[in-house]
């Protein structure tokens, strides 16, 4: 009251909708105050969560819009303005929310000061218009109050029309009379004042006297600010009666306090200057104020509820049902509390004319009222509230829609829980108390007896932490100019260097250099013996170790002969020696002597020209030459029986004669087979030689092109060989055996070795009958050891080793097919073939029978492989045969083979047979009829059909759906395997798509035996482990 | 160049690099070289799962005390082994699971039967009854009067209420607790009158249990004789949403690490989960029980949960499995009326018409006792061959049969009998007969079903999902 006295001008925003918002803010607030007051009013205990309540009504009202429709379909902007606020309301008490505690009490209460805050700073600035005290009154009776401000809207709206008719002429008059009432009654302070003259305004209708006009003229300007000014004001106010309200007050005032702000910004100035001019306009204003309040203060007393009087402009029945207005008649005499009510309306510009002398602003002041107004004018009523269940099952819907919201944020949580592979429980880890020890230390107080005597002690002592802190910086300060800079200067040069070196590093690990990496690592090498001498084993890693092993090896295998050796360095170098030292170093010596005489001793007698360097090299070299030798003189034998024939043959002699002819062969053939062995023998262990030299283990097969083969995991690199198709169609073979056209092809092909080759001997050997049917896969004779024709050096890369290898090997491979096909061809020519009996004399006509072949190979490729098999025959008789030198006898085995397979046609054979598994498998029907029953007998009867019953139907399998069908070559089954049956599934399981999907997780094995065993662990983990006697609480909410 | 073959001995290829480390096994993991790899697993995985049925024995220890049949038990917030137990008659103890001793007795807590008890905080134990009081009990061995274990104990509070009190629950963190009676009320420990009710309006239904949500701590679930489920929340005041379902429920849970999920164990033999952000389907619908299931509580992994059925059997559920849980009974075991998990998920609780609580192995053939890495590992690894070769008929065979059968099927095949057996647990032939009945009955409710939508004109009558005829009405 004592501060409502100053009176002041309050700010009118001037945007149209803020006014609409201010409006009608107040209007719905009065609506559910009024509500809520008959509600709250019984309920006598007051549960914490309430406030929580009303906020949750509201979003009711909010979001039912189709119910309030029929209510207020006139109020459209307001309820989105009213969105922003009331989300603002909601929000930060849902998401702040604090995790487990209800949080929504201190929530509140935080809320409430701010607006508590907010309302006192407003009151000031309008304390002018008294409103503390009107709105007590309003506390007080609401419901009526409720009729009474939905009826001051209209009535600004009235006036507005008035205004802008009779702006110009009436403002002069008009305030001069406010001046004058006001300063009668200016001393009249009575509550409930501002009621009363609203209660005026609101009956005015059908009764208007001049005086009136003027007072509600007067009056308008009040209630217009009051309407907005109200927002702000109204919660702080009702703080005091309901704390309910407080929620949506302060949305709703905050906002508008907002926008206030925003809105009034421009108008700044007008305010400032207007407070300047306060106290020129101040004493005219205040006239008008206590005017206003002295307005009309019986009548309020006498006839509350006479006041509302039937109003002609809302005619609704509805309406008029909710409000519950009473006509109004005259009540009391006119005095200073009633003013009779004969006048015209009170005008704004009547309130507004005290300004026209100062303001600047008048002008916009007028603008924002005439705004205000026009727009008031749609706002006729307030809706009614709804009924009480409809309310409240719009409340519980609102609450559910929130509870929703607030448990979906864990669906992020549960999402992941769900889809995780493994969980390990307690999911949520408990903080780990790592406490430091700073922490502890920071932390610690003494406590018990000891402790605190300890840390007496160390006080004393001045040894506590921040003792010892305190000191260090103390030395720090203690420290001379010069001195910190020389550690600066130190520091510096470190950082420096650190930064040279680390680039140096840089730069040299970018060299590329060969060389450069071979002397770095010599040096290094160098100084690690150096220093390795005292480094134990753990510290070198495998690959040394592995090069230290060979080295000692090495050494062991060579060096026990030698003067190189340790001992025998040492022994050099020592100088003077005793008898038995002496006696070692020549015993040593001598035993190198020796094994350099044994390993040259028993080859050429010249050793002299070897080398003295007895390396590896060397041993092997001598082998090698000895056994060259050997094979040379072998072939000068050989040339020199040849020689022999030729100039047998030429000459006519007795050896002409078939007899000597025969015994001659037959000297040479046993000659042959000694040399032969002799071949094999040397032939075979060089060749073992080769492969050691390799490291692949593999067998070395007849190729001209390289292949690779992977058999089990490792790789094999070697001379490709040329494989028979062995799958070649059996069919053919058999009907090819009995075409003797194709012979020349098929000799001219083949691949036979030469005469030389120990095979057949060795085959005899080694199985009595041999078979026809093997055929030999390899040739290892080889009478010469090949030179190298390219050089491989020590240090050439390993590909071109092993490339060098198979070249050699091709080479080889390539000799001996060539040889063979010499023979072959010397095989073709048939009276070579009698006459010569033995080709191994193919020397002289090599060169024609080579051409003869490579021509007959172009010819014949196209068939050759399919008669492999019979040419394998063949050869393996040719060579079998060779003893006797009888070709004829080849021809005589392919006849053998004919007849033996003469009846064979296999393809055909396979080709019923696989007809007559569909056969078998199709669906067929079966006649079970019996004969003689069930049927008449005798002549004259027909034969009748079968019964349908007693035809059985076999469901097989259709030819067309045969897994086999359209594949000529093989013959699938269609029978189920019993067997197999047992460990088939009848459906794909469930988490599969697909059979490939399944089966390949079938196959992968999980135990340790096919697994590393991290992957053995990490297969077999469980999908939820949890810890023996660990508690496993419940998800929580972390801040 | 001779090749020199070296001799060498590198440790670390062979030894194992720490001392408790296993040895270091090198082994050819090329597949070409294991042509019989699975074979072998699958020898194993049968071995396994006939280990496990030779191994599955679930029952370990039955605790005494209660002269009647225990109605409600609870287990005390972050430990392992202390379990308060409420019986028909008024008596209420505190078990140490672990050394199964009583570590309270109130012998006469309540008049008549003491219908839900839970933990406060720490040592203090809230029990409701039907003599419509809320007591609260100092569980420490010596409590505030300076009682001890002998002597007879006094409740530290008496809240008297209006109605008899069906159940109680304990906020999580908050020192509220709610109630239910004909409504539900909201209690803070240190006042003596509610501090709230919460009421569906028009419900005039006894709500028979109440349930926090464990972790959205402020959501409240209860359910009524009028075969409703309610969701609250204590922060709005407000009953927020019921659904009205075919058949009231018995007892519910909230999944601990699903915090949207509820679980309701209804009259109609089945138990359901619900998302109670729709609450129009349940989410999952578990049969098996062959009568009402009277409770139900979740593990605290919130991928099993157990209940306790009138049938006289404990099932133990895999969550989202809606069939074949382990069966667990004994002879003298009686209607089942509460059941538990405790903390660890390790063991279940039962209490049962017989006055007794069982303690069950959560799963049967777990061997309890510390595991060395090495046989965790075998463990493990067994688990997985299970797993992998369920799909195989003779794993599946065995692990779906009972220890028993299982030797029957071994050795005594012969016998056909036995052999039928096989197929499925062993369980008591009451419960047995009940199932086949109930079987009959559904296949005729079925067939009856089919028939008359055969009768209808085409179209109009269309089979329903099972999972819609759970829930009759959903109100706000």
């Amino acid at each position: 009251m004592a501060r409502a006295q100053k009176p002041k001008q309050s700010r009118r925003p001037q945007a149209k909708s803020l006014k609409q918002n201010n409006l009608r803010g107040f209007a719905k607030r009065q609506s559910l105050k009024s509500q809520r007051s008959s509600k709250y009013s019984e309920s006598s205990d007051v549960y914490e969560y309430q406030p929580e309540n009303v906020r949750r009504s509201k979003v009711k009202l909010q979001l039912e819009k189709d119910e309030l429709d029929g209510a207020r379909r006139d109020i459209s902007g307001s309820e989105d303005e009213d969105d922003g606020p009331k989300r603002n309301g909601l929000r930060p008490r849902l998401v702040g929310e604090n995790d487990d505690e209800g949080g929504l009490g201190s929530d509140e209460d935080e809320e409430i000061d701010s607006d508590e805050a907010f309302d006192e700073s407003d009151e000031e600035r309008f304390a002018g218009f008294n409103f503390s005290t009107k709105t007590k009154s309003v506390a007080k009776r609401k419901p009526q109050k409720r009729s009474l401000q939905s009826r001051t809207v209209p009535l600004i709206d009235l006036n507005e029309d008035e205004v802008e008719l009779e702006e110009a002429p009436s403002e002069n008059a008009s305030a001069s009379e406010g001046e004058d009432s006001a300063a009668d009654d200016e001393e009249e302070g009575d509550p409930e004042d501002f009621i009363d003259v609203l209660d005026m305004i609101d009956g005015k209708g059908p009764a208007e006297s001049a005086d009136e006009g003027e007072h509600t003229q007067k009056e308008e300007r009040p209630s217009a600010s009051k309407a907005r000014v109200e927002g702000d004001d109204v919660p702080h106010l009702e703080d005091e009666d309901e704390d309910m309200h407080d929620e949506e007050d302060e949305g709703i005032s905050s906002d508008e306090s907002e926008e206030d702000e925003s809105h009034i910004s421009p108008m700044d100035d007008a305010i400032s200057a207007s407070g300047d001019e306060d106290d020129d306009v101040g004493t005219s204003l205040h006239d008008l104020q206590s005017f206003i309040t002295n307005l009309d203060a019986g009548q309020k007393r006498k006839a509350p509820d006479d006041e509302a009087a039937p109003t002609t402009e809302t005619g609704e029945a509805r309406r008029q049902k909710r409000r519950m207005l009473k006509e109004r008649t005259e009540a009391g005499e006119e005095n200073e509390f009633a003013p009779h009510r004969g006048a015209t309306k009170l005008n704004l510009d009547d309130l507004l004319n005290p300004l026209a002398s100062s303001s600047s602003n008048l002008l916009s002041l007028k603008k924002s009222a005439k705004i205000l107004t026009s727009i008031s004018a749609k706002n006729q009523t307030l809706s009614a509230p709804l009924p009480q269940r409809t309310q409240e099952r719009l409340d519980r819907e609102a609450a559910y829609q929130q509870t929703k919201e607030e448990v979906d944020k864990w669906s992020a949580t549960m999402k992941k829980i769900k889809e995780a592979e493994h969980l390990s429980f307690p999911l949520q880890a408990q903080p780990a108390g790592r406490t430091s020890n700073l922490e502890l230390a920071a932390k610690f107080k003494p406590t018990t007896e000891l402790e605190s005597a300890v840390d007496r002690l160390l006080k004393s002592a001045k040894m506590r932490e921040e003792d010892i802190a305190q000191t260090e910086s103390l030395k720090m300060n203690h420290l001379s100019v010069e001195e910190v800079s020389a550690r600066r200067a130190e520091l510096a040069k470190m950082r420096e260097l650190m930064f040279r070196a680390e680039a140096k590093a840089k730069r040299v690990a970018k060299i590329k250099s060969k060389t450069y990496r071979r002397i770095k690592k010599k040096e290094k090498a160098k100084i690690a013996a150096k220093l390795g001498e005292g480094s134990d084993d753990e510290d070198m890693n495998e690959e040394t170790r592995m090069k230290h092993e060979v080295e000692r090896a090495r050494e062991r295998a060579t060096l026990k002969h030698k003067n190189t050796g340790k001992w025998a360095k040492a022994m050099r170098a020592r100088g003077d020696l005793d008898e038995d030292q002496r006696r070692d170093i020549s015993e040593m010596l001598s035993r190198g002597e020796k094994l350099r005489r044994r390993i040259q001793g028993i080859g050429s007698g010249d050793e002299s020209e070897e080398g003295e360097d007895d390396t590896e090299d060397d041993e092997e070299g001598a082998a090698d030459r000895i056994k060259a030798s050997a094979f040379e003189e072998l072939a000068q034998l050989d040339k020199g029986s040849e020689g022999e024939e030729d100039s047998g043959r030429k000459g006519k002699s007795i050896f002409e004669m078939k007899f000597m002819k025969d015994a001659i062969a037959r000297d040479q053939q046993r000659a042959k087979q000694m040399a032969d062995d002799f071949v094999r023998e040397m032939g075979e262990s060089n060749h073992e030689d080769d492969e050691d030299d390799e490291l692949t283990g593999g067998r070395i097969e007849e190729s001209s092109g390289a292949t690779i083969e992977r058999v089990g995991g490792r790789v094999t690199y070697r001379p490709g060989a040329q494989l028979r198709t062995v799958n070649s169609l059996a069919s053919d073979t058999s009907s090819i055996t009995l075409r003797s056209n194709d012979l020349p092809s098929d000799v001219a092909r083949s691949v036979t070795p030469s005469a030389t080759s120990p095979i057949p001997e060795k085959l005899g050997i080694a199985t009595e009958a041999p078979n026809p049917w093997l055929a030999p896969r390899q040739d290892p004779a080889k009478a010469v050891p090949k030179k190298h024709e390219i050089a491989v050096s020590k240090d050439s890369a390993s590909v071109e080793k092993s490339k060098n290898k198979l070249r050699k090997k091709a080479q080889k491979h390539e000799e001996e097919q060539s040889k063979a096909r010499n023979d072959a061809a010397v095989d073709i020519s048939m009276s070579n073939v009698m006459t010569l009996g033995d080709n191994s004399s193919a020397g002289p006509s090599k060169p024609k029978t080579r051409s003869q072949s490579g021509n007959q190979r172009d010819d014949g490729d196209d068939d050759s492989d399919v008669h492999s098999e019979v040419e394998e025959q063949e050869r393996l008789l040719d060579r079998k045969g060779k003893g006797k030198a009888n070709g004829v006898k080849a021809f005589e085995q392919r006849d053998l083979v004919a007849r033996a397979f003469a009846g064979d046609n296999v393809v055909r054979d396979f080709a019923e047979a696989k007809r007559r598994e569909m056969q078998e498998d199709a669906p067929k029907e079966v006649d079970t009829t019996l004969p003689g029953w069930g049927s008449w007998g005798g002549t004259g009867t027909r034969k009748a059909q079968p019964k349908p019953h007693l035809i059985k139907k076999v469901a097989g399998v259709d030819p067309t759906t045969r897994a086999d069908y359209k594949k000529a070559h093989v013959i699938i089954s269609e029978k189920r395997d019993k067997k197999a049956a047992k460990y088939m599934v009848k459906d794909l399981p469930y988490p599969y798509t697909s059979k490939a999907q399944f089966e390949r997780s079938m196959d992968i094995p999980i135990g340790t035996e096919w697994n590393t065993r991290v992957g053995f662990q990490r297969g077999t983990l469980p999908k939820i482990v949890t810890k023996p006697g660990t508690v496993i609480n419940p998800l929580e909410k972390l801040l | 160049m001779v090749k020199i073959s070296v001799l060498q001995h590198a440790p670390s290829t062979h030894l194992p690099a720490r001392p408790g480390d296993p040895t270091p096994t090198s082994r050819n993991l090329d597949p070409l070289m294991h042509p019989f790899a699975r074979a072998r697993e699958r020898t194993r995985a049968l071995n396994a799962v006939k280990m496990e049925r030779i191994f599955a024995k679930p029952f370990i220890a039955a605790l005494e005390g209660h002269v009647d049949a225990v109605e409600t038990m609870a287990r005390k917030p972050g430990t392992l082994n202390v379990v308060a137990s409420g019986s028909w008659d008024g008596g209420m103890i505190v078990h140490d699971i672990s050394l199964r001793r009583h570590i309270l007795r109130v012998d006469e807590a309540h008049k008549g039967k003491i219908s839900g008890v839970c933990f406060a905080d720490e040592d203090r134990l809230l029990t409701c009854g039907v003599d419509r009081n809320v007591k609260l009990w100092d569980t420490r061995e010596v409590d505030e009067n300076g009682a001890g274990p002998s002597d007879v104990r006094k409740p530290l509070n008496v809240f008297p209420g209006k109605s008899a009190f069906n159940s109680i629950d304990h906020h999580r963190t908050d020192p509220i607790f709610a109630t239910a009676s004909n409504i539900v009320q909201i209690w803070d420990e240190t006042k003596s009158a509610p501090i709230s009710n919460l009421s569906f309006p028009t419900s005039i239904e006894t709500i028979s249990a109440i349930k926090f949500n464990l972790s959205e701590s402020s959501v409240l679930a209860s359910i009524g004789s009028d075969r409703t489920f309610t969701l609250y929340d204590i922060r709005t005041g407000k009953a927020e949403r019921r659904i009205v379902m075919q058949m009231r429920s018995n007892a519910l849970s909230w999944s601990p690490t699903f915090p949207t999920t509820i679980l309701l164990a209804s009259e109609d033999h089945n138990l359901y989960t619900f998302d109670i952000r729709s609450l129009k389907t349940p989410s999952q619908i578990y049969k098996a029980h062959v009568a009402a299931v009277m409770s139900c509580d979740w593990s605290p992994t919130g991928h099993q949960f157990v209940s306790g059925g009138w049938d006289r059997t404990v099932r133990i559920w895999q969550e989202g499995r809606g069939t074949a849980p382990e069966v667990y009974h004994t002879k003298r075991m009686q209607r089942v009326t509460s059941t538990l998990f405790t903390s660890d998920a390790k063991y279940v609780l039962s209490g049962s018409d017989d006055g007794n609580i069982r303690i069950w192995k959560a799963r049967a053939h777990e061997k309890l006792g510390i595991l060395d890495s090495r046989e965790r590992a075998a463990i493990e690894y067994r688990e997985s061959l299970k797993q992998k070769w369920k799909t195989d008929a003779q794993v599946n065979k065995i692990s779906r049969s009972d220890f028993l059968s299982l030797f029957a099927s071994v050795y005594i095949v012969a016998d056909r009998q036995l052999s039928s057996l096989s197929r499925t647990r062993h369980i008591p032939k009451p419960v047995h007969k009940a199932g086949q009945l109930k079987r009959t009955m559904l296949e005729a409710q079925r067939v009856k079903e089919e028939r008359r939508r055969k009768h209808t004109r085409a179209g109009e009558s269309k089979p329903t999902a099972e999972k819609r005829k759970v829930v009759i009405a959903e109100q706000s």
